[in-house]
């Protein structure tokens, strides 16, 4: 069994670009995710196509211009070919102030104050709409007399105040680099023996098929736990993260979830006969559901039903529960005992299927 | 011209030999496209939802009101005590809690200003901004019903203010699947025609088969050829096929050209096609192959504004997109579709592109050789 481990060790050694690659790669997305995935967009681009010379419309104008979110600039041209500055993408928005703004507003109680906003992309566009209503409020409530709200609303934000992004893709990096390395890797490397045919002469030595795999399987362990180590440390010292909880048991738990994954793994190099076809199933099967059905990144709760329940068997969601629970809740053990209990149970499945689909491949 | 088609039909055939292969090819990037097309939403429902109601009055409980009857929250029940508040959200029974303290009818009555407290799990930033948002909107939506109120309402007449009135064009019901499925279209060419190519190039090393082909005496170009011609047809067919279901599944409206979106796709795939080369050319294995597309694909991805609009970028990321094809086609595919733009609009974004894409190309060819080293 260590033979073999040894034997796999050195075919990863050999290969020292992908060696490089698996360190290098949660380094690189760790630095975009950090400093790119901030969903606040500033420095919008806002074109005012101003039809009113008064000094109301000045105002609004300031108004926008005072505010951090835009980056304003007068458009000449009129508001039949303001199509233009979208198709050109010169424009996020066009702020259109119609001739009779100074007037209206002196007369009316209410004067509409028109924002065309390219929504082409939902989320940004839903930011402008907000920001806008921002700068609107804040001029109303210097020129204007609109009544306040009665009451105030104070908001809290436990465990993440500033609502730093670190601290929930830390945690998912952790995840999805852990998944990759165990269930991608190991997945191919079994499935290269078969697909070379060394697989055959590696069975009629006297080892045993459960040697075999364990052997296979030792270097990757070896290797995501230093991985998650890396990440950890990273985020902890470049990002900020906190570490709430205790050590012990994050190392405890994420071992299980290793485990979770290296049986995926082998469940795929069961159904696999060549490396592309287990590549391929890697990816869908453990890839995909981890950087999107666990709530990596986008919430779970406003998916189609369906995608719901597939998610109740993406071992990340799980994990992510324990890491993010143990790092910056500061979650004791009996508090994630639902999410770890899971995980074993998982873990039981996963195994005897692959191993008895293993023997059964081997005899056949 | 014989040899290429021999080469193309032994590729074909190698490709469809096994049914695995015609699943990866078809089915896989329709599950994809499904999972991201569903996934990819900041929409938030259901958040679980504890109150605090420690004032107990008609008008707390029409603000509780309002927060029970809608999905985006799930009313878990009341709680009085803050240690029990403190449990519930750590635990992970509950994502939010708010707290209406003693008085507040009271002090509301008297305009004393009075404060409501919303307590959100952080965890999840995503979840905690959009739910926060939310609550937000349900208690303004309060305060205009109270402050329209017959008995309370205030002499309008003397009042003017501006009115915000948005349009939103291109995506009048902020519909994501518009913006993502155009990007994701450009993901699964990617991979078909990179990760693929790579792969398949490199599996004849692998098997030694590649030496075979190199005794014979077919040409370095045309062994090329043969490989890769077949690639950007399947490409081409995936193209249209994911394009249909788009359509079917998601709605997706396209406003442009077809010919524009297949012709501007073509010329980006010299950028994936040279990767595939190149790739094969400094790896020994499949694994290794899949491995280094992998990484470089994740590289573009996250710098060509799929999930992180460049707009968000810090300038130097900003910049640095520059240098990424993908980026490029990113815009092409998403304005094709969504605001149906034409070459004219799209030609800054196609020059660099195809003179990436060429430079790669060319790079990748050179750098294959057909011969054992």
């Amino acid at each position: 069994m260590l033979a073999i481990a040894r034997k796999e060790f050195l075919h990863i050694i050999h290969d020292p670009r992908s060696l490089m690659i698996i360190f290098a790669m949660p380094i690189i997305q760790l630095a975009m995710f950090g400093y790119a995935l901030d969903m606040e967009i500033k420095n919008v681009d806002l074109a005012v196509i101003n039809y009113d010379n008064s000094i109301q419309s000045q105002h609004l104008v300031e108004q926008f211009e005072g505010s951090e979110f835009f980056n304003i600039f007068a458009y000449n041209g009129s508001t039949d070919d303001m199509e233009q500055l979208f198709l050109e993408r010169k424009a996020k928005a066009v702020l259109i102030i119609n001739h009779d703004f100074a007037q209206s507003f002196h007369r009316n109680i209410s004067t509409p104050v028109q924002i065309i906003i390219d929504a082409a992309d939902p989320n940004a566009g839903t930011l402008i709409k907000n920001y806008c209503s921002q700068v609107i409020i804040a001029f109303n409530q210097k020129y204007a007399s609109r009544p306040t709200l009665p009451l105030e609303v104070e908001s809290t934000i436990w465990f993440n105040p500033d609502l730093k992004s670190a601290f929930f893709f830390v945690p998912g990096l952790l995840a999805l680099l852990l998944i990759m390395i165990c269930a991608l890797l190991t997945s191919i490397t079994i499935t290269r023996e078969k697909e070379m045919g060394t697989m055959e002469q590696i069975l009629v030595s006297p080892v045993k098929a459960n040697e075999i795999i364990i052997g296979k399987v030792l270097p990757y362990i070896g290797i995501s736990i230093l991985v998650g180590a890396l990440i950890l440390v990273i985020g902890i010292i470049l990002f900020g993260v906190p570490f709430n909880g205790s050590y012990t048991l994050l190392f405890l738990l994420s071992t299980l979830y290793i485990i979770t994954a290296l049986s995926l793994g082998l469940m795929i190099s069961t159904i696999a006969s060549t490396q592309q076809v287990a590549m391929m199933i890697a990816l869908i099967a453990t890839l995909l559901p981890t950087m999107f059905l666990s709530g990596f990144i986008f919430p779970l709760s406003a998916m189609p039903k369906i995608l719901q329940i597939i998610s109740h068997i993406v071992p990340a969601k799980y994990y992510l529960m324990i890491v993010r629970g143990v790092l910056i809740k500061g979650n004791t053990f009996f508090q994630l005992m639902e999410p770890t209990l899971i995980l074993v149970l998982m873990t039981f499945l996963l195994l005897i299927i692959a191993l008895r689909r293993f023997k059964g491949n081997l005899e056949s | 011209m014989q040899q290429i088609y021999y080469i193309i039909r032994k590729e074909f055939k190698q490709i469809f030999r096994t049914r695995e292969m015609i699943a990866i090819i078809f089915i896989a990037p329709l599950i994809q496209m499904l999972v991201l097309g569903f996934a990819i939403t900041n929409e938030v429902k259901h958040v679980k939802l504890i109150i605090s109601d420690r004032d107990d009055s008609f008008i707390s409980r029409e603000i509780i009101m309002g927060f029970q009857n809608t999905d985006r929250f799930d009313f878990l029940g009341y709680l009085n005590s803050n240690q029990g508040l403190k449990d519930a959200i750590q635990g992970w029974k509950a994502q939010m809690a708010i707290v209406i303290p003693t008085g507040f009818s009271h002090d509301l009555q008297r305009n004393l200003r009075p404060e409501i407290q919303l307590i959100v799990d952080g965890v999840d930033g995503n979840t905690a901004g959009v739910a926060l948002g939310y609550a937000q909107g349900i208690i303004s939506q309060f305060s205009q019903n109270y402050l329209n109120h017959p008995r309370k309402r205030i002499n309008f007449k003397k009042v003017h203010w501006a009115q915000q009135e948005e349009r939103m064009w291109y995506n009048v019901n902020l519909d994501t699947a518009q913006h993502m499925v155009p990007g994701i279209v450009v993901v699964l060419i990617t991979i078909i025609s990179m990760m693929l190519s790579a792969m398949n190039i490199v599996r004849e090393k692998e098997l030694g088969t590649l030496e075979q082909l190199m005794v014979t005496p077919i040409r370095k170009h045309q062994l090329l050829l043969g490989k890769l011609i077949p690639f950007l047809f399947l490409t081409f067919v995936e193209l249209a096929i994911v394009m249909k279901v788009a359509q079917l599944i998601f709605s997706i409206r396209m406003e442009g050209s077809l010919f524009l979106l297949f012709g501007l796709a073509f010329l980006f795939l010299f950028t994936t096609l040279g990767l595939g080369i190149f790739v094969s050319t400094i790896t020994q294995s499949q694994q290794q192959a899949m491995f280094v597309s992998w990484f470089i694909m994740v590289f573009m991805l996250l710098m060509s504004g799929l999930f992180i609009p460049i707009e968000n970028m810090p300038l130097l990321l900003k910049k640095l997109t520059y240098l990424n094809p993908m980026r490029y086609i990113m815009y092409i595919m998403r304005d094709i579709f969504q605001k149906g733009s034409s070459i004219q609009y799209l030609a800054k974004d196609v020059l660099p592109m195809t003179f990436y894409g060429l430079v790669i190309f060319i790079f990748g060819v050179l750098k294959f050789q057909k011969r054992v080293n």
